[in-house]
């Protein structure tokens, strides 16, 4: 796809949206998190998420799938999901440099990538292999 | 090796995070990713009771109060706009590599916002870690 016909194509903003958002949401829980405590950062935090919960409950007429699997996998994934959260917090509370904690907290697919492997049995390309490599890389070099 | 307070805490998100990124398959093999999206927040949810601050709560100032509840707003809509990219036609291998990328807005503009600088080789890890994760995520 040509520089120019990208830009025509919704999903290349949306991406954008998102990458955007992304930002400001790391930078936002910088900035809080200087006065308020990772726990309280949380608390807070779930209640910004909820406007967008329920845009999307109504975009879908309040229809959800009754899967029982899926459902468990997805509010599973909230709690874990608050549980990193609090971490992140606290992470940006220890006064680290926002740049490097945010880099280095984004490294998580290492952990998919590793358990997509070992329990989903999938197979990585060389590209993922190639990737794993530049996150030890960054680890090697954030440690010092 | 001297490691950084933050390390540990980093690994805590890692591991957390990266489980998330399982279920996240997981739970769209079995339902659409709108419906993960408001599950995810109600699970957030059950958290709450054991986060609650109590009166504390209204010690802190409103400013920092209004900036913890946008970071809220701004991830969730940054996972809206993913799904939205996903659906309106945008290949996964291409989305998802390319989202990954919001450490750079960071980057560009902790300096200017936070004044904070970063020394050379945290530039270079910072590199290392977002070729990485363009990598991974294809």
């Amino acid at each position: 796809m040509s520089t120019l016909a990208i830009l025509k194509v919704k999903w290349f903003w949306y991406s954008i949206l998102c990458v955007l958002s992304w930002g400001a949401w790391a930078l936002l829980s910088k900035i809080g998190s200087n006065e308020i405590p990772a726990p309280t950062m949380q608390f807070i935090f779930t209640f910004g998420t909820l406007p967008v919960a329920l845009a999307l409950l109504v975009g879908r007429r309040f229809q959800l799938e009754k899967s029982p699997q899926g459902i468990f996998y997805a509010v599973a994934n909230g709690v874990l999901s608050g549980i990193g959260g609090l971490a992140f917090f606290a992470a940006f509370r220890t006064g680290g440099n926002t740049s490097v904690i945010t880099a280095a907290t984004s490294l998580y697919p290492i952990i998919t990538v590793a358990l997509a492997v070992t329990i989903l049995r999938e197979r990585l390309t060389w590209l993922q292999i190639a990737g794993l490599g530049f996150a030890a890389a960054a680890f090697i070099i954030f440690s010092f | 090796m001297h490691l950084p307070p933050w390390f540990w805490l980093a690994a805590v998100v890692l591991i957390s995070w990266g489980i998330v990124g399982l279920l996240q398959k997981l739970s769209t093999n079995h339902i659409s990713a709108e419906s993960s999206l408001i599950w995810l927040v109600v699970g957030f949810f059950l958290l709450q009771p054991l986060l609650y601050p109590g009166q504390a709560l209204w010690t802190y100032s409103a400013r920092s109060l209004t900036w913890a509840l946008l970071s809220g707003v701004f991830n969730a809509l940054g996972a809206w706009a993913l799904f939205a990219a996903m659906r309106s036609g945008g290949k996964a291998s291409i989305v998802s590599p390319f989202t990954a990328l919001y450490p750079l807005v960071v980057v560009l503009i902790a300096p200017l916002l936070l004044h904070e600088s970063i020394s050379l080789l945290q530039g270079l890890g910072v590199v290392c870690a977002l070729t990485a994760v363009v990598l991974l995520s294809t």
